[in-house]
């Protein structure tokens, strides 16, 4: 077996994501009961009911799929696969160690951002497909958002990208060596996670699947397996995510070397994913109009203003002092 | 192993195929979220064809501002207009339109290949050297063509600005 085949197949490739996105359901509902003093998952078997997401992949596979009345039934049953391979293939460009990447693109980053972009799209279809009034709503929601914030997530990014000199993830991570770029780019840090906190819908940014108001947002109808399949390519966003802010800043696989390169990365990864989920934990919903003038006003200005401080800092040579 | 060869012309025929086969079901398709959505397709398919030219930057770049961002506006504006209004807007068709529309695309091919006829063998002097990184076509955009790209930043924040006025003058 080439090295190649192995990478689809097992390491960065199909059988780690899957198993990393079922173990992050399972931590993301642990960890929320631990924060709230309950217990969560515990009876599936295994340490903790670790288990559990086998016991819920195998009941969702083998409930119905119920099409709601009047749904198109060709987009509603689509989206979902299509949600998936959107938030699986970005992967192929994720460096998870020195030799550990499927494809090496000059254009990694730009090919990451413009999978995400579709999301929004297939979204917004799903909502609109589902024929009722919740998901529409939440689906709306979601569009504003996720374009609002995707602008800031760009230009902050592109601190990174000049420091780096260069699009390609591996060629980012490789300049970070010495110096993580989380200390030169600290305000496109910040920018960063908080746009991708909002384009992964999650608390305080949760708008699109708000409970309370929107039943669950836009997949309130979905069930069985395309509900399935949704839950995979959120999760998988989210680890995706997570995997982009420790390419980008937190020095993707650089560590001491006692520790495997893959090893290090994923640490450092779930440490970024339960950074994002704590906050589910702690914080309540903010409003719409508030979160649109947040990234129009505040992170649209903070992450413009960055990039000319990052030229100061290249030109200056400040950057070159601290080892980039 | 024998390495598994596609070759060049199949690609280009089926990204040619998608193209043009959504391309005509975007203006054919009786609902307008489908017309959207095939649009989507055709830029797809166009993306495909940067790539096949090895420019994948603009590949991208076509995915995420077209795919990502133009056909969810046109969404957008199609699901707030309520539908018996779209329904009367779809794809109105009369006859004499898609005559004049047949003769426009007849003179218009007949043009370009004229044009390609005449200038043939002087037009594809060199291919370019190897791959070209994206740094090398910033350099090209920046070092080669400032005056062209200050003059783009210009148009689009006056394209901006007057946005934001019309925005401004409905209230």
């Amino acid at each position: 077996m080439s090295h190649t085949f192995i990478e689809i197949i097992i390491f960065p490739g199909f059988l780690h994501l899957t198993l990393v996105t079922a173990f992050l359901t399972w931590y993301e509902r642990k960890l929320l009961a631990r924060i709230q003093l309950r217990i969560g998952p515990l009876y599936a078997g295994g340490p903790g009911g670790i288990l559990q997401p086998m016991a819920d992949g195998v009941k969702l596979i083998f409930k119905e799929v119920i099409l709601p009345y009047r749904a198109d039934s060709i987009l509603f049953l689509t989206v979902p696969l299509v949600l998936v391979f959107l938030a699986a293939l970005p992967f192929a460009v994720i460096p998870f160690g020195q030799n550990w990447v499927i494809a090496n693109l000059d254009v990694g980053i730009v090919f990451v951002f413009a999978n995400t972009a579709m999301f929004p799209l297939m979204i917004i279809l799903f909502a609109w497909a589902s024929n009722s009034k919740f998901p529409f709503l939440g689906g709306l929601r979601s569009l504003f958002q996720q374009v609002v914030y995707e602008i800031p997530m760009w230009i902050s990014a592109l601190s990174v990208v000049m420091l780096a000199g260069s699009m390609s993830l591996v060629d980012i991570v490789n300049a970070q060596e010495k110096m993580w770029f989380i200390v030169p780019a600290f305000f496109a840090f910040i920018v960063f996670f908080i746009s991708i906190m909002a384009e992964l819908e999650r608390l305080p940014f949760d708008l699109p699947e708000a409970e309370p108001e929107l039943v669950a947002g836009w997949f309130t109808e979905s069930s069985g397996a395309i509900f399935m399949l949704q839950f995979l390519a959120l999760y998988m966003k989210l680890y995706l995510m997570s995997a982009l802010v420790t390419v980008l800043f937190l020095g993707g696989w650089w560590g001491p070397a006692f520790i495997p390169q893959p090893v290090w990365f994923i640490i450092k990864t779930l440490i970024v994913t339960t950074c994002i989920i704590i906050p589910r934990g702690v914080f309540a919903r903010i409003r719409m109009d508030m979160l649109i003038k947040i990234g129009w006003t505040r992170l649209l200005v903070i992450s413009l203003a960055n990039v000319f401080l990052t030229v100061l800092l290249i030109t200056s040579g400040l950057a070159a002092a601290m080892g980039i | 192993m024998m390495p598994l060869v596609i070759p060049s012309d199949l690609i280009f025929v089926l990204l040619a195929a998608i193209t043009i086969v959504s391309a005509i079901l975007a203006l054919h398709a009786k609902e307008l979220i489908y017309g959207a959505i095939a649009l989507g397709l055709s830029f797809g398919g166009m993306a495909g064809f940067f790539v096949f030219l090895d420019a994948p930057y603009l590949a991208m770049l076509q995915i995420a501002v077209y795919g990502g961002a133009v056909v969810v506006l046109i969404l957008f504006t199609i699901m707030l207009v309520r539908r018996e209004e779209t329904d009367a807007l779809s794809n109105p068709s009369e006859d004499g339109q898609s005559a004049v529309g047949l003769w426009l695309a007849g003179l218009l091919a007949v043009a370009i290949s004229g044009v390609a006829a005449l200038a043939g063998p002087t037009l594809p002097s060199e291919p370019p050297p190897g791959d070209l990184p994206v740094s090398g076509l910033g350099l090209v955009i920046t070092a080669e063509y400032p005056i062209p790209l200050v003059i783009l930043a210009l148009l689009i924040s006056a394209a901006m600005i007057g946005a934001l006025v019309l925005a401004k003058l409905e209230k």
